[in-house]
């Protein structure tokens, strides 16, 4: 009840500011920007699924996954200036997904689940209907203090990963809350943000929900469940600056034991005697539970040293409590894919950076990354993707975020992949180096990486999550959540029973321009990880040893004002010993082979952006204690793009 | 079980490391054209009035022009323009192609024949109410942009057609600390001299530009998440945060002297960008 109060107090309070502010808000310079967009795609592939997106969602089908299709996507922009004080805009988008050949689709579903040549078959979102998405009103108060207050939509950009994270692109306009920001001093030396943040019914919680379909709820309550944060940053001097960023989620339930609660077990106070309940009495109000709260900080000093050097330092904490009473066990029910550890933990994580950007100008750029993350940090709502907390490219050469959460999800091959970096503890070193003239650049990286979650006898049937398949090299080109083709760790994965590892990682990329035409660039990539997992340390027969290398080489060209073309390649082999098994049934020892072709082109003209990618991937799987698999992949991506 | 193929040995590795870094300490510059010029701290505020963005990444300092050189390195120009904050990249500008910074957009013109007539007056589209003197008119324009060439081609082409030849699109751009580098072929540009009129222009990039600007972010009354404040919203101010002025040597009269130059009036005085000349 107390949680709930909270609640109410705080929404209180941002709608009386709001209203206390606008009373200036009069339509009387009003300027009003109408935007437009239409993106249409293409995927074709040699197999025989139909959609226009590559993975899509692993647990709830989306209808529109699958490789082979056309869809196109209208989005109407609406921009308006009410008055100096006040500013509104809000998208209109048509569901993506109406693959060309769908034709006169009506958005019924009149033969259930059948799909039909009826045009009434195949439901709304394969009949393009137009969305309400992102509406927002923007107020500016005219106080000292407050510089803005948002009433709707925002992607959160204004905290960070490993509090609550900048929203995945296509979920920028889902984020919806109030927003007050504020300022002080004559310069903004202090810039604070709080916020009030509706939370998605999906994902921040046990039960990947916060609350629906978790079997331990009979009423689940979804509607009043939000977090809070706040963020603020303070440029003490030039060059120097604190930040402070707070967040805390919290997923409240109906106590089913109040006799005012829709299906309360008390309904009328009498017990099954027929005796009074001692405190039990209907007062048209309901009590709430809190079934999960998260809570997350961090600290962040930056410290400029001259004109080139820079320090970092953050310290993050993350908490949080579930009821086990009103949360089932995500972990023992769920085949260890939970977004939580199933029980209330406490952790920190440290991350000290130093870069110094051409320090001796000559080129020369040194960065310098110390990490330590605890084995039980999670940012529930933090970044799930397109961000990266540490400089490291990585076991997949994308970004590391410090939750549970991600989502390598609604992504077309080709796309950036992220892994979760919880528990990791170690640093990396880079070089790079720019030539004079600007055609010649190098970098070099070295990551040392021990674990935090090096455990044994860890319980991962009830309490940590081991997203049930942790073992092997991930291979992320060839990924499919169900794991019929053998694809390796998920990238979630960060738990293991028994688990004694460190990893190293070195990479070598470079890019040379070369003078010929209108100019050809050189692009490669060499990589190499050094895995050594000794899992059980009671014996050897387990232990793991991965020496995973990987090539990369691309030639561009550009061929005409606006087009360019790159062709291009991959080797990758890896060597793993001990990569798949149980102690009881043995491991194995598997290569695997993989090379692909590319070519990329793009095309800009008179507005209009278009590209296309097309690949192939041979992949040679040989598994010791399976049969060889072997994969044969052709595909392309075709996208079209104008924007007025 | 297989055989895992041998790793380089872990002296074969630091060879190559130790050349990495010898390497650039090898290349020394000559007795070429180099020219510095430089700007007062704090009067990133165009005329006087202009204020940042309201969204955080727009850290204090980022448009604050503080020095800007030009080196010419045989057959390259190199353009150096460092500003009061390091150069950040928080919209990942790797993603859309970019340079590795996100906020900053600086265009440098240059006046290499200092004759009436010769050039252009008007600046590049997007920059605001803003001309340059009939005698001082530029003949090339350096665009120092996150974006990466075709996006800068395709905006230049259509939005400002009859510059096209005139606009020079860095071989190669990027950030240090806080620098921004820009590299450009000398036949593009051709030798540098001291008698050449240089003018550094900075703005901020803005992805999603109005359908007549080449990728500036606008100056409005009030400051918004993504706008500058402390304009005019019909348009007729400079949408520039700050530039050189007076010698361009940095002392506090240029203050006064920028704030001179982009001083506007609705419908009767337009800002005017001044050359700088005298370079060595």
């Amino acid at each position: 009840m107390a949680f709930g109060r909270r609640v109410v107090g705080l929404l209180a309070l941002v709608s009386a500011l709001v209203a206390a502010s606008a009373g200036t808000a009069v339509a009387d310079i009003s300027k009003f920007d109408l935007g437009a967009r239409i993106y249409t795609k293409h995927l074709y592939a040699n197999n025989d699924s139909q959609g226009t997106l590559w993975l899509g969602n692993p647990f709830w089908p989306d209808q529109i996954a699958g490789s082979n299709g056309v869809s196109s996507q209208l989005e109407i922009t609406l921009t308006g200036r009410v008055s100096d004080a006040v500013s509104a805009g809000a998208r209109i988008a048509s569901r993506y997904g109406e693959r060309w050949q769908d034709y006169w689709e009506s958005g019924n579903r009149m033969y259930g689940d059948v799909v039909n040549t009826s045009g009434d078959s195949v439901g709304m979102n394969r009949a393009a209907y137009l969305k309400l998405r992102g509406p927002w009103i923007q107020l500016n108060p005219g106080l000292r203090a407050i510089d803005w207050v948002r009433i709707g939509a925002s992607d959160l950009g204004m905290f960070n990963p490993w509090t609550i994270g900048k929203l995945r692109y296509i979920d920028r306009d889902n984020g919806k809350g109030y927003f007050v920001s504020g300022s002080v001093g004559e310069d903004r030396s202090l810039q604070w943000v709080a916020a009030a943040i509706a939370l998605p019914k999906l994902w921040v919680g046990p039960w990947w929900s916060t609350g629906l379909g978790d079997p331990e709820l009979t009423n689940p309550f979804w509607s009043r469940d939000w977090a809070y944060a706040t963020s603020i940053r303070w440029a003490a001097r030039e060059g120097t600056q604190v930040r402070l960023v707070a967040s805390m989620t919290q997923d409240l339930e109906v106590d089913t034991a109040d006799p005012d609660a829709v299906g309360s077990s008390n309904p009328s106070c009498l017990d099954a005697l027929g005796h009074p309940i001692p405190g039990c009495s209907q007062d048209h109000a309901v009590d709430l539970y809190m079934r999960y709260v998260a809570t997350n900080a961090t600290l962040e000093l930056q410290q400029d040293v001259g004109e080139t050097v820079r320090a970092e330092a953050m310290v993050a904490i993350s908490d949080q409590k579930i009821d086990a009473s009103l949360s089932a066990n995500g972990v023992a029910l769920n085949q260890g894919v939970s977004p939580v550890v199933y029980k209330n933990t406490r952790d920190v994580a440290i991350r000290m950076r130093v870069t110094a950007s051409d320090p001796f100008e000559n080129g020369l750029t040194l960065k310098g990354e110390y990490f330590n993350i605890g084995a039980e940090y999670n940012a529930i709502f933090g970044a799930r993707r397109e961000a990266d907390v540490l400089l490291t490219d990585g076991f997949l050469g994308g970004g590391q975020l410090p939750t549970l959460n991600l989502a390598n999800e609604f992504i077309d091959f080709g796309e950036t992949w992220v892994e979760s970096c919880i528990g990791w503890h170690g640093g990396t070193g880079l070089l790079s180096w720019d030539n004079e003239d600007g055609d010649l650049r190098l970098e070099a990286e070295y990551t040392f990486l021990t674990f935090n979650t090096n455990r044994q006898n860890r319980n991962v049937d009830s309490v940590f999550p081991d997203f049930l398949h942790t073992d092997g090299y991930t291979d992320t080109m060839l990924y499919d959540y169900a794991n019929v083709g053998d694809r390796g760790r998920d990238p979630r994965s960060v738990y293991r029973r028994n688990q004694w590892r460190r990893s190293q990682i070195a990479v070598f990329r470079g890019r040379k321009s070369f003078e010929i035409g209108r100019g050809l660039a050189l692009d490669w990539k060499l990589k190499y990880i050094h895995d050594e997992d000794y899992r059980s340390t009671t014996t050897i027969d387990d232990d793991y040893l991965g020496k995973i290398m990987q090539a990369r080489l691309q030639i561009g060209v550009p061929v005409a004002p606006g087009v360019n073309l790159a062709v291009g390649g991959t080797v990758d082999r890896w060597f793993e010993q001990n990569r798949r098994g149980t102690l009881e049934l043995g491991y194995g020892d598997d290569q695997t082979e993989r090379e692909t072709g590319f070519v990329t082109a793009s095309y800009q003209y008179g507005g209009l952006r278009a590209g296309w990618m097309l690949e192939y991937v041979h992949k040679l799987q040989r598994r010791e204690r399976e049969g060889d698999q072997r994969w044969s992949v052709w595909r392309s991506k075709a996208t079209f793009e104008v924007a007025w | 079980m297989f055989r895992s193929p041998k790793l380089p040995s872990a002296r074969g590795a630091a060879a190559a490391l130790v050349a990495m870094l010898v390497l650039p300490l090898a290349a020394l510059a000559g007795d070429k054209f180099h020219v510095e010029f430089a700007d007062p701290k704090g009067d990133d505020f165009g005329p006087g009035s202009y204020k940042y963005p309201t969204d955080p990444v727009y850290a204090r300092g980022s448009f604050d022009l503080r020095k800007v050189e030009v080196k010419d390195n045989g057959d390259t120009v190199e353009f150096r323009v460092t500003v009061g904050s390091q150069i950040a990249d928080p919209w990942n500008s790797k993603d859309w192609d970019g340079n590795g910074f996100s906020l900053q957009f600086v265009q440098i013109y240059i006046d290499r024949d200092h004759q009436k007539g010769s050039g252009f007056t008007e600046a590049l589209p997007g920059l605001g109410g803003v001309a340059f003197k009939p005698e001082e008119a530029w003949d090339k324009v350096v665009l120092i942009s996150p974006q990466g060439r075709t996006r800068l081609e395709a905006e230049v082409r259509f939005k400002a057609p009859k510059m096209k030849g005139a606009v020079i699109i860095p071989k190669k751009t990027s950030a240090r600390g806080k620098t921004l580098v820009a590299v450009v072929k000398k036949a593009d540009l051709g030798a540098p001299a001291a008698t050449w009129g240089f003018q550094a222009v900075m703005q901020s990039n803005e992805g999603y530009p109005d359908k007549k600007d080449i990728l500036t972010r606008r100056v409005n009354e009030v400051a918004g998440q993504h706008r500058f404040g402390g304009g005019n919203d019909a348009e007729c101010d400079p949408h520039v945060l700050d530039i050189l002025a007076g010698t361009g040597k940095g002392g506090a009269d240029e203050v006064a002297a920028q704030k001179a130059a982009l001083a506007y009036t609705c419908g009767s005085k337009v800002a005017t960008l001044p050359m700088i000349y005298g370079g060595r």
